[in-house]
């Protein structure tokens, strides 16, 4: 990625508050095509609440989100991914008495306008789900559920991809598998946004982080020297005492 | 009038907070909808003739008896019943349903004992164990006792009775809730279920307890309910149960003591919309419950209740 | 052979052929409008409930309002009959349209306000005050259209397109979708559907599909009163049939139409106690040992029922 591209996705001083705490404080950052962007800190420092907020799970209370040059706070979430914004979620919930196949077929007939779509077969081959295609989502076990809500999110050609704790659960096979997906999709073209507890997965795959704390950026770029940073030491050091 | 409606409207809406208390119990603690509530009223009442009929004493009797009784019926039927529902895929859908079906079974047997005649219970009986023992202590002419007078006018007295027993029961109900152990258990379990179970309380010894403490207090309401609404039939418990939906609602589901509030406001409701606009008072619950739904869904104290 | 196809000619076809020929066969006339009446109305709740996942309590609110709007169509303004019909449908969609804020309400508090909805608009039109308009509680007598033969051919035609419209939904990807906000409306609007609109559009078809029915149950008895066409057994036989045989299906309805109102119709009226007893522990034992319904039974084996 060269420096100079210009990005698909900025964000600038986002706010959302949820009665009287404030969830985001003025959160700024962007992302590229063809990066991919961690998003790491604490508990409660506000990533899950960005991704809902880009997503259109949320309306933003302050800021702007931009994509494409089009600020898109507070569209509902069915026209972003129509725009091209896709994420997956933390706890997924595919729909569960459909069977695998229909959890996908939904996203491909309503997800994506115009272009080819991707086809089906290969998609869930590609993620391992070919065996299981025509069982009742209800009876994957959980890393096959998050490979579907990812599938599902891939039918629709994002080309913003928002993935939130993927890797979470996954064994250390399965993770280096996953890694090379991620990089592959971000290979061609894709921007995508991780969220990340695991930091040896966030720094194989990410090209930059931003690190959040109480809703704020405190630090971007590369994860090997946001830990050298005091502020950032403190805050993870500081929210592990805590915790 | 406007102050008799005004009392009576309070009268009534304490009464009326009795009879939505237990149906919101049951539904704050299981997340079920008891559409047999109703049923479990006009089982009350039953209670109530029966006291009257067969040992010919005050109906008041009928209230600690008609509590035991459904509280044993109900921890029981909570056992028969929702461990079963709560394992499957969509239980407060299903259990909309399952209480039908029960509610449909209760009326039933009850029209096959009791046939359809509407019932009633002399109104001068309420109350008779009070004026005895007010002979026995302080002398006087035996006899039943006449209206109550609030604010210069007369109330019946079996309305300040119920209002009276409603505004006990809400004391038990909240000493239970915040003073005993199961009732703090209760509450814990209202507020977080998924969140109790980890925490390794017993979720089925709590909710079979509120389970049977909510019938229990529908079958009290119940036991006035001859003197509330004039008379009483099998058939009574449907209409009653969308009128408990109303008042548990405008309280604001899951919050057994907003319950209290919404039977007030709906109380005075009622009672003006009986005195000033009497043609259209059969609209009042349904039309109060749709609005307060969509207005302020989370009832006067409230909770979430939206999907989107 | 495409699947629609194929449900067409084994589900819609045999099932329209077969009460179109059996007035023929068999006297009692009353009872086949009243079985078509129910298929309509099962697989009405069919398309809210099991595609999208809406109990309606208060189903019977827009079969009632398709009578009455038929009633005064034909009272007021001496309107054919199929033109009654179809204004009772509207009337259905109308009512259904100022009812669409209730989506916003999940589970129980849904069916509950669908329920008060119904009871609401039964004591509008049952209020002596409209007596007027609505003939209040006095009840309507429609004379002047009376045509039973008419009115039941016009209901297998509505019936014919309900099942119709079943079918897409089971062999579109738009049913499916509606199947997919009914499990998570997050993750649906996530697939790009958008989930406010699906809704409405299940919303306002399972109404229409109860005003027709209504408009033409109107036309068939021409005499009757508020409480009969706003009884709350027309929304707990239509939703118990739906559910018996399994919601999400076409032919779940239909199986379960044809056998629970067999059975209420070979118990009989003389006991009505009774009837409901065992209606009511059927209801019980359904819920509790078949949620599913019937066909779960066969696709527990691993038969793909339609």
């Amino acid at each position: 990625m060269s420096p100079d591209t210009k990005p698909v996705l900025s964000v600038r001083k986002l706010v959302k508050r949820f009665g009287g705490f404030v969830a985001l404080d003025g959160l700024s950052f962007h992302a590229a095509p063809g990066e991919v962007l961690g998003l790491v800190g604490p508990n409660g420092s506000g990533k899950t609440t960005a991704i809902n907020v880009i997503s259109g799970l949320y309306a933003p209370d302050g800021g702007e989100v931009v994509f494409d040059d089009v600020s898109i706070g507070g569209t509902a979430s069915h026209k972003l991914v129509h725009r091209g914004i896709n994420r997956t979620f933390q706890v997924p919930k595919p729909f569960m008495s459909l069977t695998v196949r229909e959890n996908v077929r939904v996203a491909l007939a309503y997800g994506h306008v115009g272009g080819t779509p991707p086809g089906l077969d290969a998609l869930l081959d590609e993620y391992r789900l070919a065996a299981v295609a025509d069982r009742p989502a209800a009876d994957l076990n959980s890393a096959q559920q998050k490979m579907l809500d990812l599938v599902r999110a891939l039918a629709t050609r994002p080309r913003l991809l928002l993935l939130d704790e993927l890797a979470a659960g996954l064994n250390p096979a399965e993770l280096d598998w996953i890694a090379e997906r991620i990089k592959q999709l971000a290979a061609s073209g894709m921007s995508i946004i991780v969220v990340e507890h695991l930091m040896g997965f966030i720094e194989h795959i990410t090209d930059r982080v931003i690190v959040l704390n109480a809703g704020k950026e405190i630090f971007e770029g590369k994860l090997a020297a946001a830990v050298k940073e005091p502020q950032v030491i403190e805050v993870f050091l500081g929210g592990e005492h805590a915790a | 009038m406007l102050t008799y409606a005004l009392v009576a409207g309070v009268l009534f809406g304490l009464y009326f907070s009795l009879v939505g208390m237990g149906l919101n119990l049951v539904f704050g603690v299981m997340r079920i909808v008891n559409l047999a509530h109703g049923d479990v009223l006009m089982l009350g009442a039953f209670v109530a003739l029966g006291v009257v009929t067969l040992a010919g004493i005050d109906p008041l009797f009928a209230v600690p008896l008609a509590f035991v009784l459904f509280l044993l019926v109900g921890t029981l039927l909570y056992w028969v019943l929702v461990p079963r529902l709560q394992g499957s895929t969509n239980p407060e859908m299903l259990s909309i349903i399952l209480f039908f079906g029960l509610s449909q079974v209760v009326e039933a047997i009850t029209t096959i004992f009791a046939g359809t005649s509407e019932r009633s219970i002399q109104s001068r009986l309420l109350g008779t164990v009070f004026s005895t023992i007010q002979v026995q202590l302080l002398g006087g002419k035996p006899g039943a006792s006449g209206p109550i007078r609030i604010l210069g006018q007369g109330f019946p007295a079996p309305w300040v009775i119920a209002a009276a027993t409603s505004l006990v029961a809400i004391g038990l109900v909240y000493l239970y809730l915040y003073r005993t152990r199961l009732g703090t258990l209760t509450r814990a379990v209202m507020s977080r279920r998924d969140e109790a179970l980890a925490s390794g309380i017993d979720v089925d010894r709590v909710s079979a307890a509120a389970f049977g403490i909510g019938l229990g207090l529908a079958a009290v309401a119940g036991v006035f309910a001859p003197f509330m609404f004039g008379s009483i039939t099998p058939a009574f418990g449907a209409d009653a149960t969308v009128t408990s939906f109303a008042i548990v609602v405008l309280g604001s589901l899951g919050n057994p003591l907003g319950t209290a509030l919404g039977g007030v406001v709906y109380g005075v409701c009622y009672m003006m919309v009986q005195t000033y606009l009497s043609s259209w008072a059969d609209l009042l619950p349904y039309v109060l419950l749709i609005l307060i739904l969509l207005l302020r869904p989370s009832g006067l104290l409230g909770r979430r209740v939206r999907v989107a | 052979m495409p699947s629609a196809v194929k449900h067409v000619l084994l589900i819609l076809v045999p099932l329209i052929a077969v009460f179109a020929i059996l007035p023929g066969l068999y006297q009692n006339h009353l009872l086949l409008f009243n079985f078509v009446t129910f298929l309509i109305l099962a697989q009405g709740v069919n398309i809210i409930y099991g595609f999208t996942g809406y109990l309606p309590f208060g189903y019977v609110g827009f079969f009632g309002a398709g009578a009455y709007g038929f009633a005064v169509l034909v009272m007021h303004y001496q309107s054919p009959a199929i033109v009654a019909v179809l204004a009772a449908g509207l009337v259905a969609v109308l009512l259904g349209l100022l009812l669409t804020p209730l989506l916003r309400l999940s589970g129980a508090y849904f069916a509950i306000a669908n329920l008060a909805a119904s009871l609401a608009v039964l004591h509008l039109v049952a209020n002596p005050a409209l007596e007027s308009i609505t003939k209040g509680p006095y009840g309507v007598s429609l004379t002047g259209t009376f045509n039973p033969t008419y009115a039941y051919y016009a209901a297998l035609v509505v019936l014919a397109v309900t099942v119709g419209g079943v079918v897409f939904l089971k062999n579109s990807s738009f049913g499916l979708a509606l199947q997919a906000v009914r499990e998570d409306a997050v993750s649906a609007s996530m697939s790009g559907v958008n989930v406010v609109r699906m809704r409405i559009a299940a919303w306002l078809a399972s109404a229409l599909v109860a005003g027709l029915a209504g408009g033409i149950y109107a036309w068939y008895v021409s005499v009757f009163y508020p409480d009969n066409v706003f009884s709350g057994d027309f929304s707990i036989f239509a939703i118990v049939f739906a559910l018996f045989g399994g919601v999400a299906t076409i032919s779940g309805p239909i199986i379960g139409v044809l056998i629970l109102y067999g059975v209420y119709n070979l118990i009989g009226f003389t006991t009505p106690q009774y009837f409901q007893l065992i209606y009511g522990l059927l209801i019980m034992g359904l819920v509790l040992f078949l949620p599913a319904g019937l066909v779960s039974l066969a696709m527990r084996r691993g038969w793909n029922v339609p």
